[in-house]
């Protein structure tokens, strides 16, 4: 990354919503139980084939579902399970 | 600790696979050790659930933009410190051996 | 930080991650494997920490020429001595800049920021752009932001790239000899504290 060419600097700030709100505490909460590491957070982001397409936030939402499911914690199929549950309470697709 | 302040060291041209935290951009390249920041669990093996012990030293290295860069634009003065564990350096040109 | 519950209004958000990390969240919670305070203490500790602590830090080392030393030479006391909570175990490096000398902090690897003290980075800061640029050209990058030291100052770029935390002490600006603490602290831009900018004056 570092000094690979790049474009201008879009300086613009979106307000964060409240679910990255969510991905910064529940990644710091385990952290803080010592069920995952800041190192091993950043190498599930480095894994993502998907990186370059996601944004700040949802790389971090899905290392932490990955280091989650890595660790046998969670299943992919009970948090996609959980998740279309949410948004058909929230009216979406 | 292998290095002192003011010894010239080269990060090492390494392509090791797997979590890293030295950049692409510095590998090979010739430095200069600024301070011993201290000795903290290897990240490297902490990424994959590892205990990261026996620690490893961790430098902060510095380097001339002008070495790093061929098309720097900037006085010869400019400089790039990054942080480089121990185990990513050799003694550089210069360096007592 | 109250109602973090309350679901977002369909729409609201554009990400389908939202829906999945409310969906961790309710897992967690299910299963035990964290508690509600726990989530809750989490969110509350980034809301209370943001750019004001980092300004603090530099009007009290403005001030005060010993409390300056103790912020170069051991930051995380100095913090600790303004009630700030510093990050642990990585360290936290304040670099001062000087008439000849410019700071710049960038974490090329992701975005290693001292977000114990200054709470989270803008946007720009995690960009790719900044990211790769930060570090090859400083001077092009600072001039976006407004900024451009002049040609007989050292710019030195700052890479987080292990187990530090960087900020900028920055220049105090000229004419404030007779502002107090609480004007100075007013000084003291998010950007500056990074170092692609300089106070306001």
């Amino acid at each position: 990354m570092g000094g690979s060419p790049g474009g201008p600097i879009d300086r613009g700030q979106h307000e964060v919503e409240d679910w990255e709100r969510l991905a910064d505490a529940i990644n710091a909460a385990l952290g803080g139980k010592g069920l995952q590491t800041t190192d091993q957070h950043r190498r599930a982001i480095e894994s993502l084939e998907e990186y370059r397409d996601l944004s700040y936030y949802e790389r971090w939402v899905a290392a932490t579902e990955k280091l989650l499911v890595e660790k046998g914690v969670l299943t992919s199929d009970e948090i996609d399970e959980r998740a279309a549950s949410i948004r058909r309470h929230w009216g979406e697709p | 600790m292998t290095f002192e302040p003011g010894d010239n060291v080269r990060v090492l041209p390494s392509e090791k696979p797997g979590h890293v935290r030295t950049p692409g951009y510095l590998k090979g390249k010739a430095g200069w050790i600024e301070s011993l920041v201290g000795e903290f669990p290897n990240p490297e093996e902490l990424a994959y659930g590892f205990s990261g012990k026996p620690e490893r030293p961790l430098y902060r290295v510095g380097f001339r933009q002008a070495d790093l860069w061929d098309d720097y634009e900037g006085p010869a003065e400019d400089c790039l410190y990054a942080d480089v564990y121990e185990h990513w350096l050799e003694p550089g040109e210069g360096a007592p051996t | 930080m109250s109602g973090h519950h309350q679901h977002e209004r369909a729409g609201r958000t554009t990400s389908p991650y939202a829906a999945r990390i409310r969906a961790i969240e309710a897992l967690l919670l299910e299963k035990g494997v964290l508690t509600e305070p726990e989530v809750q203490d989490s969110i509350s500790y980034m809301e209370a920490r943001s750019p004001a602590n980092g300004a603090k830090l530099v009007a009290r080392a403005w001030m005060d020429g010993r409390f300056e030393e103790l912020l170069l030479s051991d930051a995380k006391a100095a913090a600790l001595q303004l009630g700030m909570e510093p990050e642990h175990p990585a360290e936290f490096i304040v670099v001062k800049n000087t008439p000849g000398v410019h700071n710049l902090i960038v974490c090329t690897l992701c975005s290693c920021y001292p977000r114990a003290i200054l709470g989270r980075p803008p946007d720009w800061y995690k960009s790719f752009e900044y990211r790769s640029r930060a570090v090859r050209e400083p001077r092009a990058v600072m001039r976006e932001f407004g900024f451009e030291p002049p040609e007989d100052v050292e710019v030195i770029v700052h890479d987080s790239t292990a187990d530090v935390r960087y900020m900028v002490l920055p220049l105090r600006p000229l004419g404030t000899e007779d502002m107090g603490e609480d004007e100075l602290v007013e000084l003291v831009t998010r950007d500056s504290l990074v170092g692609v900018n300089v106070p306001r004056s």
